[in-house]
């Protein structure tokens, strides 16, 4: 679904990714691990489109198109999908609002009809209940002073809405009390299917206690330097990720 | 060299005097209190940017242009863009009351509605000692113009005590038949006691016709009267529009604003406001919003005299293209007016890197028992909004429009009034849609 090869790329004037390589195929999920600094939230926004990030080289390769050549709003129709690690608060735009026009434009994409105002809310109701969330949510701007918890919740509520092809979880569980990671957890969890991969970030193995990877991998100075199973987050989270760099560099 | 040569060669204040001696002759006492005004104009002429007023708002283009009177004209139907609203409408059609297109509703007891012509008839005395004591040597040259050449308006008086429900709606209509011509509608409220009243001036013009607006609107209200006024300037994109409001509150009374511009090439409101009696209270809201290469200018006053008076102004300017907008608020704090509570916030969004808004809140405090506080912003769409929304699938150009509109609706949303408030919603969302997709 997902081929990264040889990607280079700056954040603003600073070269982060030095030559990163990716596969990610339908039904896997990914987890991306790495020291703070090390390229993470970087390649979370370059695959989503972000203006001040510039691949200077290599190729990303998703369902066979050139990714890189799309527009931000493309690569959401296409159906990618990145949940912040800082959710934007937007005043006046009604997450509702927010929802429906999201879907509508997905849907027109893929050539289907606009969903009715009762399909619409049916849907988005029994995500809401999904992800413990009160309808109040609704018709309040977009993440307007929800708390950190919420925020996240409803980054996933979107997705859950959306229902990606690729989601792209950048830091969803910092910042998250046990409870709210468990609601996050089991939001993602439900969205698993054979046709679907989820990438998730993440900087602690907290949250891979809860959502199970295929594949762990370290990202140090801009590459990856180390792929594994599951197994590999634990020993991470004993060992640090000094051992990693050193057998790399060796 | 012909007639006409003679005219457009003339100096520009000059062709007023021209247009005047065309339109008014006599001797009675209304026709000598407009000569005086029009001396008034033609002894200072258009204001120029060097009086502090004016400081960003260049009348060259308008001076150059000569326009006359509008003539009574006729039109067909109601026009799409009007409003629709419930109670009394009266439509001015190129400054003239057209009465096809009107239509009045029983008035409860104590409300009397008159369009100015009708005052004029019934009473030219008594008009003529309204417009000396309220306007001969107060107001600008421009109202002094408009003193000098006004054809018609709509007067209304509300009794002690009288609540009206229903708005009463002022449309001003100008045709293709104003090309070159100018309109200075006036209207005059006077509300008495305790009295409460919706008015909704509304302006609007054929698309490429070039004309001059120029409308003065007076209000006095008595103590503990409420008005509630709804000021929607949407000529059409050739137009100069000038509005003059001014308002006096007594004791209690209290006045409320929504002074929205969208329209015109060259567009001006000042509002006035003078309280007066002491527990009197203004509330200012405003949005302006100048694209292509519109030019739009606020200007607010508020004089707190009395002690006890409070005031709010909230203001958005939204500027795309090689638009310009000003916003100037002045506020007076007279030496015995203890005691006064007032806030003003500019707050002001620039689409591209050529519009521009000039914003400048002058405070004049005199008495030192007073909260005034006053904060202006200028900043561009939010980079990291825009593209969250994107990031979800909307295109460019609906994220764009969702946050303008959001940003907008922090004074739409005060509208209480709901046609106004739905016309206005369409407008907004059609005319930044409209601006992105020719932008993009």
């Amino acid at each position: 679904m997902l081929s990264i090869k040889n990607l280079h790329a700056l954040a603003g004037e600073k070269q982060v990714l030095h030559g990163l390589d990716l596969e990610v195929g339908a039904g896997e999920v990914h987890a991306i691990m790495g020291p703070n600094g090390s390229g993470k939230s970087t390649l979370a926004q370059v695959l989503a489109g972000r203006e001040g990030y510039t691949v200077t080289g290599g190729s990303v390769t998703y369902k066979g198109k050139d990714l890189l050549s799309l527009s931000p709003e493309e690569r959401a129709r296409e159906g990618v999908f990145l949940a912040f690690q800082y959710p934007v608060e937007i005043p006046g735009v009604n997450n509702v609002y927010l929802l429906k026009a999201g879907l509508n434009a997905i849907r027109k994409h893929r050539g289907e009809s606009e969903m009715d105002a009762f399909e619409f809310l049916t849907l988005v109701r029994e995500k809401m209940k999904l992800m413990q969330m009160d309808e109040s949510f609704l018709n309040r701007g977009v993440n307007e002073g929800f708390s950190g918890g919420e925020k996240k919740r409803n980054e996933i509520l979107q997705m859950a809405v959306l229902e990606p092809s690729l989601a792209l979880l950048d830091e969803t569980d910092s910042g998250l009390d046990i409870d709210a990671l468990r609601v996050v957890a089991n939001g993602v969890n439900s969205l698993r299917s054979p046709d679907r991969a989820i990438v998730l970030v993440t900087h602690y193995q907290r949250l891979l206690d809860y959502i199970e990877p295929d594949h762990v991998h370290v990202l140090s100075g801009g590459k990856i330097i180390k792929s594994g199973d599951k197994s590999l987050a634990l020993e991470l989270e004993k060992r640090g990720y000094d051992w990693v760099k050193q057998e790399a560099a060796a | 060299m012909s007639a006409v040569d003679a005219k457009a060669t003339a100096a520009p204040v000059e062709r007023y005097q021209a247009a005047f001696d065309a339109r008014w002759q006599g001797n009675d006492e209304l026709t000598a209190l407009r000569r005086a005004a029009l001396d008034r104009f033609l002894s200072t002429g258009f204001p120029t940017q060097r009086d502090e007023a004016w400081k960003y708002t260049n009348l060259r283009r308008l001076e150059t242009r000569s326009f006359t009177s509008a003539d009574a004209s006729a039109l067909d139907a109601h026009q799409p863009d009007w409003l629709t609203t419930t109670g009394t409408r009266i439509a001015l059609v190129n400054g003239h009351w057209l009465p096809a297109l009107s239509s009045q509703t029983a008035q409860p007891p104590g409300v009397t509605v008159l369009t100015l012509k009708q005052w004029l008839q019934r009473d030219p005395a008594a008009v003529a000692s309204y417009l000396k004591e309220h306007d001969q040597l107060t107001g600008n040259a421009l109202e002094q113009l408009n003193l000098a050449f006004f054809e018609d308006g709509v007067v209304v008086n509300l009794a002690d005590n009288t609540i009206l429900d229903e708005p009463i709606y002022i449309v001003h209509q100008s045709t293709t038949a104003a090309a070159g011509r100018m309109s200075h509608p006036r209207i005059v409220v006077r509300a008495g006691r305790n009295s409460r009243a919706t008015i909704v001036e509304h302006y609007l013009g054929a698309n490429e016709t070039e004309y001059f607006t120029n409308s003065v609107t007076r209000f006095e209200v008595a103590a503990g009267g409420a008005i509630a006024h709804f000021r929607v300037q949407q000529e059409a994109p050739r137009a100069f529009h000038i509005g003059h409001i001014q308002t006096r509150l007594a004791k209690d009374a209290r006045y409320c604003v929504h002074d929205i511009q969208l329209g015109a090439s060259l567009g001006r409101t000042g509002i006035t406001g003078l309280l007066e009696g002491a527990g009197s209270h203004a509330a200012l809201f405003g949005l302006f919003a100048p694209m292509g290469n519109q030019h739009l200018d606020a200007h607010t006053h508020l004089d707190h005299i009395a002690p006890h008076t409070t005031s709010e102004e909230d203001y958005r300017g939204i500027a795309g293209g090689r638009g310009r907008g000003v916003f100037n608020g002045k506020i007076i704090v007279r030496p015995d007016a203890q005691k006064i509570d007032s806030r003003q916030s500019s707050r002001n969004l620039l689409l591209s890197a050529t519009a521009e808004i000039d914003t400048k809140p002058e405070l004049e405090i005199y008495a030192n028992d007073v909260k005034c506080s006053h904060g202006a912003t200028t900043g561009q769409l939010d980079a990291t909004a825009l593209f969250y929304l994107r990031s979800r699938g909307l295109s460019e150009s609906d994220a764009r429009a969702a946050l303008i509109r959001a940003f907008a609706e922090s004074i739409l949303s005060t509208i209480d009034l709901a046609p106004v408030r739905a016309a206005l919603e369409k407008q907004i969302d059609e005319r930044f849609k409209l601006a992105n997709e020719a932008k993009a």
